[in-house]
Formats: structure tokens, sequence, C-alpha cells
């Protein structure tokens, strides 16, 4: 089963984005992935409730593609956000949590634990979008949440350090790397699976904003076992959001 | 069929690469299904632009059929002394190279304010011998970027100079190239650092693919995954062959 862990839906001004599930089902469909992890861009980048109630609402209409992070878009609202993943867990069947940090307003930051040891109380993974460095906080303050560092490193505030990103993710048991990226570097998952092991990989396309068959070959066309690449491209992000293998 | 119009051989200091000598990057292009490809030695961002030359020109010397050899121009000064020798295009016409390659960016110099780019734009646009412009390298964050300005500036001002963009990536990097490309026919653009949803299709919708050129950066990038957006992408079989061979073939005169 392919799986893609990182996908938007809705609208994003700043990134030109606005799609609804239907153009993203028949992308997934021409791409042959069976299901895709989306992150309404509303909450990612402005209000949370609207954002993953129309999440929730697509997830209705595609029950068997669409998987659901519950997204919020600051650390700041407290209480506030933390009733929204309980919301979100509970009431709309999402499996994970998204988030976004900029150096501007980094998740680095004591108000984020709350939110990490929530989400290690209902066992469910983070999508981050996260330099290593912020990743190094974030796994300090709570060792036990499971952390998919968005990117590998290959983004601006990172620097497209997936060397740096790999480093870290091998210090942190929980502390996963999610492949999605601009960044199309020769080796870069050799390197990756090869010091961490393949099951602390994830596939994501970061559809529709990267072009999801560049993303797709980055894994598909490497030196992986079949074993390695099914555990890439759908197995660990199933089992991290407590799917049976 | 495919040519490369971006690729590399030498060595990569920020961290390892798998492929560097011309036989390991040409056994690199040939998995990936790219017959041909430019490339210039990364001992000339990186030592000598000089030296870097003649390490291109033994390459291709030993890899004819698959490697076709850009000259990568850089300063005539050094830091102790200015060296007297200009640059003679006629002789590395004569050598072999079918274009030239600009690095201001790991080169510490300003394009607009370096006294032998003028003359180099000059004599591409009267040669009619293609220079490749990127912005990047290769679509990694971290490593040294130029100005976008700089190349919307230098491109402005030597109009008839045969281009070719490289390294862009999107949003406004993208429509800079773009407003580029629809202004100026002797502009082209190469794929390797483009990696937005559909925008090959949206490139080819909007300047028609005539002045698009495929790219890979091998083998710093990913080659097969440079091939793969343009063999998915959805336009004509037609504008796709012009992307992959046919567009350079004519900008470099091969037969």
């Amino acid at each position: 089963m392919i799986v893609d862990a990182h996908v938007h839906i809705g609208k994003s001004a700043r990134l030109q984005i606005d799609v609804g599930a239907d153009f993203l089902v028949e992308a997934a469909d021409r791409l042959g992935f069976d299901k895709i992890c989306c992150t309404d861009l509303t909450a990612l980048f402005y209000d949370m409730h609207e954002g993953n109630r129309l999440l929730y609402e697509e997830m209705r209409r595609f029950p068997d593609r669409i998987l659901g992070y519950a997204t919020l878009h600051s650390t700041r609202f407290g209480r506030e956000a933390l009733d929204e993943i309980d919301r979100c867990v509970h009431d709309y069947g999402m499996r994970g949590l998204k988030i976004y940090s900029t150096p501007e307003a980094s998740i680095a930051e004591p108000a984020m634990i709350p939110i990490l040891e929530k989400c290690a109380e209902y066992n469910i993974p983070i999508l981050s979008h996260t330099t290593p460095d912020e990743c190094e906080y974030l796994m300090a303050a709570v060792p036990e949440v499971k952390l998919m560092m968005a990117h590998a490193g290959g983004q601006p505030y990172a620097k497209g350090d997936w060397n740096r990103a790999i480093m870290t993710a091998g210090r942190h048991p929980n502390l996963y790397l999610e492949t999605a990226s601009s960044t199309i570097d020769a080796g870069f998952v050799e390197a990756a699976v090869g010091a961490l092991g393949a099951s602390k990989i994830i596939f994501g396309t970061d559809m529709p904003l990267l072009d999801p068959y560049v993303q797709r070959a980055k894994i598909v066309q490497t030196r992986l076992s079949p074993q390695e690449r099914a555990q890439v491209m759908g197995g660990n992000i199933l089992q991290l959001m407590g799917f049976q293998a | 069929m495919i040519l490369d119009i971006h690729a590399y051989i030498g060595k990569w200091p920020y961290w390892p690469v798998d492929a560097s000598s011309p036989q390991e990057v040409v056994r690199v292009l040939d998995s990936a299904g790219i017959e041909s490809a430019a490339i210039c030695s990364t001992r000339s961002l990186f030592v000598s632009w000089m030296d870097g030359n003649e390490e291109t020109l033994s390459a291709v010397e030993r890899f004819p059929k698959e490697l076709i050899g850009f000259a990568c121009l850089g300063p005539l000064d050094l830091s102790h002394q200015r060296l007297r020798q200009d640059l003679d295009f006629e002789r590395l016409r004569a050598r072999g190279f079918l274009g030239f390659r600009l690095y201001p960016q790991h080169h510490s110099y300003h394009p607009l304010y370096e006294r032998f780019i003028d003359r180099a734009c000059e004599e591409a646009a009267t040669r009619g011998q293609p220079i490749l412009l990127p912005l990047r390298v290769m679509m990694n964050w971290g490593v040294p970027a130029m100005e976008l300005g700089w190349m919307v500036a230098l491109v402005e001002r030597h109009p008839r100079t045969p281009w070719i963009l490289a390294g862009l990536n999107y949003f406004h990097e993208l429509k800079a190239g773009v407003s580029l490309l629809l202004r100026y026919p002797s502009v082209h653009l190469e794929t390797s650092c483009i990696q937005g949803f559909h925008a090959i299709a949206k490139l080819v919708e909007e300047c028609g693919s005539q002045q698009l050129l495929f790219g890979s950066g091998v083998p710093l990038q990913h080659a097969g995954a440079g091939v793969e957006k343009i063999l998915n992408a959805r336009i004509r079989d037609s504008d796709r062959e012009q992307i992959l061979y046919g567009n350079a073939r004519r900008l470099l005169r091969l037969p």
C-alpha cells in the first residue's frame, strides 16, 4: 500500500494553492497512491477550527482515501489548541497533528510542550515543518512523542541540510524524517536509510505544491530492498497512525 | 533521446556524492536514460575556473558521445595580481567548448560590475554560443544562490545573448524566468530545479516548449527524478521531445 504522508488541501494565498479533495484523489489515482494524509491550509495558516472542520468534511467524502492531520497554526492558543486536538481525534477521526514553524514564530518553545504531551498521550504522530535544531528541542522536551521532521531538512529554514537532519534523527528514537522537498539531492534517501534504517523514513510529496512524480521517483528509483521501499512508501506512516501492519 | 543541458563532473565539497569522475557521471546519466550531457567541472567553481575547464575538456575527449563541454568563465583579477591575458573566445571554441557558464555566487563578483562579463555576453551573442547562468547549482537551500535581480538585469542588459537560465525553482523565481522568456527569444530555461506541481505543463502553456531545456543537475541531484517530471508532464509528446532533446540540439547546433 502506498501512502503519501504529506499532502495539502484547501486554500493558501502564500502558497498559491486552492484545491479540494476531488483534485487530490484524482492525482493520487494517477500516481497509484492508496491513501493521502492531508492537512488543511486554512487550519495551518489562519484558523484551526475552520480548517480542520473543512478537512473533516472532505474526509467524509473519501473515507478510504484521505487520512487527516489535526492542524494548528500556532502554539500560542493554549487550552483552545488542546481542545481542538481533542475534537479532531475524537469527533473527526484524525490520526496525526500537523504544525508549521518559521524563524519568526518557532514552535521550539515552552508553549509547544503541552501540545507534544497531548499527542504523546493520544499516541499520534506529529508532522512538523521544523529544522533539525528545533527537533532537538522538541524531542528533549517530550522524548516519547513521535515526531516526523517534514522535508528532512530540505526546506529553506533548515538550509537544505539533510545531513544534519539524519544526524539529529539518529540521536532520537522517536524522530522520523519525511522526504518531500524541492531538494532532490542524489544519495539522500540511501544515506538516510543507511544511517537510520528504513523504519524511520516516511514518504511524502507535499502536493499540490511540489511535483509528486519527482518525489515518488526519489524513493522508487533508489537502491532499497522491496521491504524497505514498502516501509518508506506507506508502512511506516500507517504504523505511526495506529493501523495494523 | 535525452540531452541534459546542466550536469557536472568533479568533486562536491559539502557532502559525499557517489559520482564525480567522468566515468561515474556517464554511468549515472546512462542509468537515467540520458544519452548526453553538457558539463563543466566543479573544480571551476571551487578551485580555479581555468583548471576546471581543462578537466572538462579532458572528460569530453574521453567521452565524446556522452559529454559536451561548457567553459566556465570567471574573473581575470586575482587577489595579488591582475592577469594580463584576456579571454580568448576563438580558442575556447576551437578547443571544443560549445557554450559558457557563469557562477558569480561562487566567484565573488557582481555580474553587472565585472569587467569580463559584458564582453563575454557580446561574444556569445555574436558567435551564437549559449551562456548558462545558474541561480543556484542545485535545488538545495544551503547552496549559494545568486540574487534573482542580478540574473534579470544581466539578461535585460544583453538580450541578444543566447541565455540558458538555470536553477530557478518556483513562485517569483519562475515568474521572472517566464517574463524573460516571453520578452526575449534568445532566452532559454532549464528544468533541473523546477519542482512545482504541474510546473512543466504550465510553462509550456504559457511560453510554448521551444525555449525549455531539460537539465538534471547530475551528479548532485537525483537523475531519475529530473527525467520523471518531464516524462509525466501533461504536455504533447512533440513538446516533450523538444524539451528533452530538440531545443538543445538546435541551440548547440548539433547534427
